[in-house]
């Protein structure tokens, strides 16, 4: 499968995709741990990729997101945003709110995290 | 846990305004009609910014759009990689 297949099923069947540089266990830059920390809060079930360990999974992800910038983090297949984004919404309840909505009520129950390792063509 | 520390090896005398400037212009070409527009260098290395930018162009967006906007304007900073590290924040004027 190609990159972009990779990153494209993982958005779509991931309840909460969030592409970052490094991983849960080891976060390798100060935003996707900011969005990480925001996503936890929240009680949201994480799934994340690290975009790090080929260049192609940065250039593919944008280039299929239109968003210039990691981390990214996506809900139920849709972009929600980046650091900031979901950081604010974290603060304001808005997140919680989305997660709710999108993945209903009890979504934080499982409070798992996984990892899935996107493999270089 | 050790990342891998940046060095900065010539500690010569650098002026904020050299790196803002440039991407201050960008955002009044995109907004106008701004009534807040700042560009701070987080760092003081010339790479790392926040953006704030409050436009009646944001209200009724989601934020993600918002933010859309902010990067259409500073698309070429951020491909040719003046731009490392972006925060943004956005308002409405309402």
């Amino acid at each position: 499968m190609t990159v972009r297949d990779q990153i494209s099923e993982i958005i779509e069947s991931q309840p909460v995709a969030l592409f970052m540089k490094g991983t849960p266990s080891f976060v390798a830059c100060g935003n996707s741990q900011r969005a990480l920390s925001a996503l936890r809060t929240a009680g949201a079930p994480v799934t994340a990729v690290d975009i790090l360990p080929d260049p192609s999974f940065r250039q593919e992800l944008s280039a299929l997101s239109g968003w210039p910038t990691v981390p990214q983090v996506f809900v139920k297949g849709e972009l929600v945003g980046g650091a900031d984004i979901v950081e604010e919404l974290a603060v304001t309840g808005e997140l919680e709110r989305k997660l709710t909505e999108a993945l209903g009520e009890g979504f934080g129950d499982a409070r798992e995290e996984r990892v899935i390792a996107l493999a270089a063509a | 846990m050790t990342g891998q520390k940046r060095k900065r090896n010539n500690r010569r005398s650098y002026d904020p305004a050299v790196a803002t400037e440039p991407l201050e212009a960008l955002l009044q070409q995109a907004f106008p009609d701004a009534t807040e527009l700042a560009v701070v260098d987080r760092t003081g290395g010339g790479d790392h910014f926040q953006v704030t930018v409050a436009s009646r162009r944001f209200e009724g967006l989601s934020l993600v759009d918002q933010h859309r906007l902010v990067y259409d304007a500073l698309a070429a900073p951020l491909s040719d990689g003046t731009i490392h590290e972006l925060r943004i924040k956005t308002k409405g004027t309402a």
